[in-house]
């Protein structure tokens, strides 16, 4: 994506005397983008900082936004390992000297965290600035993303408690990473040349090896024996579970798996609204996600006459405990004609 | 390890405080062995206090069944803004480590 926003800026800054330089091929369809439009939408912060707007922000700040905005979900020292896994833990002092966590090698990690695994500070900002919170992505300001970020890096002891982390500093903070030398780029994903011919990837050689076979080829491959299905379950589910190899949850052994979501493309206006208002992120419309799934809500509430009142109430201030410990974070931001919508819609199942 | 600081965060709320702990300890339970096939000691917190001001609001009794860098929580009723909140802990090997915050 990087590459191609970079494509599109070099056409942005000749755009202004060769305008349809790049439309020749689509004649009478579409405009170029303003450099305003370009500006909204290239928000990337790259390892070498460029994209980094500038700011600043401190530990204490980065507390009062934590506690209000991430630790519902990340745990007040993002240790919560109840929705995602921790931010968090598992990195030590020496780490921090040598820049490889060792707890990912030496296997003494009871699990990794996002600070045990990211190479690059850049990254972690980014990735805040462009996704969290879930369900108010892109609304934090440079200095908010600044201020969360230097509390995160105090929680995990790289930075004092009177820290201030600003654009200008950044590039310091980079150099206490605990895993900062733990990326390699020797492979076929990363584009340009092999390192040694200065490069970063490895000349495009893929990491795995798939050749077309013309003749005298193996017959198809067939599974020969499976777990049978009263065995799926013998270690509880899976999907409850964190797992040291392969992903951290794996896949639900209960046997009651939810029946598949209906296709996106085919939604009624109201589950738009759902989508668009960030209800989606946390409930599915069959399972629970985060919090509980549609149907599980509707089969709760759906004898009781005055549901529908309680639970706009309830999605407007948010709450708690209802479903598990868990809170879901106030919508007072969604207009109350919508949240009335939303939950006729969920109490008339969802479809 | 005993040398690491716990993180406390203590709040107050509609008059009940929230107190909540991020302990650093080993917690070995004396059950597992190294790669040379040598038990690895036992060393976990027995005894975890947590006072208000200087009246003790949580005594706990800490055992082997209790995961490597502990998480508390807990609330209490009284306490006020500004208000001193110590935890204090002792482990097997007779180490302690006492940290204290302020109510926000």
């Amino acid at each position: 994506m990087s590459r191609f926003s970079k494509s599109i800026l070099v056409l942005a800054l000749f755009g202004a005397s060769t305008a349809t330089f790049a439309f020749d091929n689509y004649k009478g369809i579409g405009r170029p983008a303003t450099p305003a439009e370009i500006k909204a939408w290239d928000i990337d912060v790259r390892p070498d900082f460029k994209g980094l707007p500038k700011g600043s922000g401190n530990v204490d700040r980065g507390q009062e936004l934590f506690e209000e905005k991430c630790a519902s979900c990340h745990g007040t020292f993002g240790e919560s390992n109840e929705v995602f896994t921790p931010l968090i833990g598992g990195t030590t002092k020496d780490d921090i000297k040598t820049g490889r966590v060792k707890g990912l090698s030496s296997g003494e990690l009871p699990q990794r965290t996002t600070f045990t695994k990211v190479a690059t500070i850049s990254t972690v900002f980014d990735y805040i600035q462009r996704a969290m919170p879930w369900t108010a992505p892109k609304s934090l300001k440079p200095d908010d993303v600044y201020a969360i970020l230097a509390y995160m890096l105090n929680l995990a002891e790289i930075v004092p408690a009177d820290f201030t982390l600003s654009d200008k500093n950044i590039a310091e903070v980079q150099k206490l990473m605990p895993n900062r030398y733990g990326m390699t780029t020797d492979h076929g994903m990363w584009p340009g040349a092999p390192a040694k011919k200065g490069g970063i990837g490895n000349g495009g050689i893929p990491d795995v090896k798939n050749v077309a076979c013309m003749k005298n080829c193996k017959p198809e491959a067939k599974i020969g024996s499976t777990l049978p299905d009263y065995a799926r379950n013998a270690h509880g589910n899976l999907a409850e579970q964190t797992r040291s190899v392969g992903p951290v949850r794996g896949v639900n052994t209960s046997g009651d798996a939810p029946a598949a979501q209906p296709a996106a493309g085919a939604a009624s206006p109201a589950m738009e609204l759902a989508q668009k208002s960030g209800c989606m992120a946390c409930h599915g419309v069959n399972n629970k996600i985060v919090g509980p799934g549609f149907n599980e809500i509707q089969a709760r509430y759906k004898d009781q006459p005055d549901a529908e009142t309680r639970l706009v109430a309830k999605v407007k201030a948010g709450g708690q405990g209802v479903w598990g410990a868990i809170p879901m974070p106030p919508n007072s931001h969604l207009p109350d004609a919508d949240l009335t919508t939303l939950v006729k819609w969920i109490l008339s199942g969802a479809k | 390890m005993a040398a690491n600081p716990m993180k406390i965060r203590a709040s107050n709320k509609d008059g009940v405080t929230e107190v909540k702990v991020l302990i650093s300890h080993e917690m070995e339970t004396g059950q597992r062995k190294d790669a040379s096939g040598a038990i690895v000691p036992a060393w976990f917190i027995t005894e975890l206090t947590a006072k208000h001001n200087d009246r003790v609001v949580l005594g706990a009794e800490f055992g082997t069944a209790v995961s490597k860098n502990p998480y508390l929580a807990f609330r209490f009723k009284g306490g006020a803004k500004g208000d001193k909140v110590t935890v204090s802990w002792k482990d097997n090997k007779g180490e302690t480590r006492t940290d204290e915050a302020a109510i926000a």
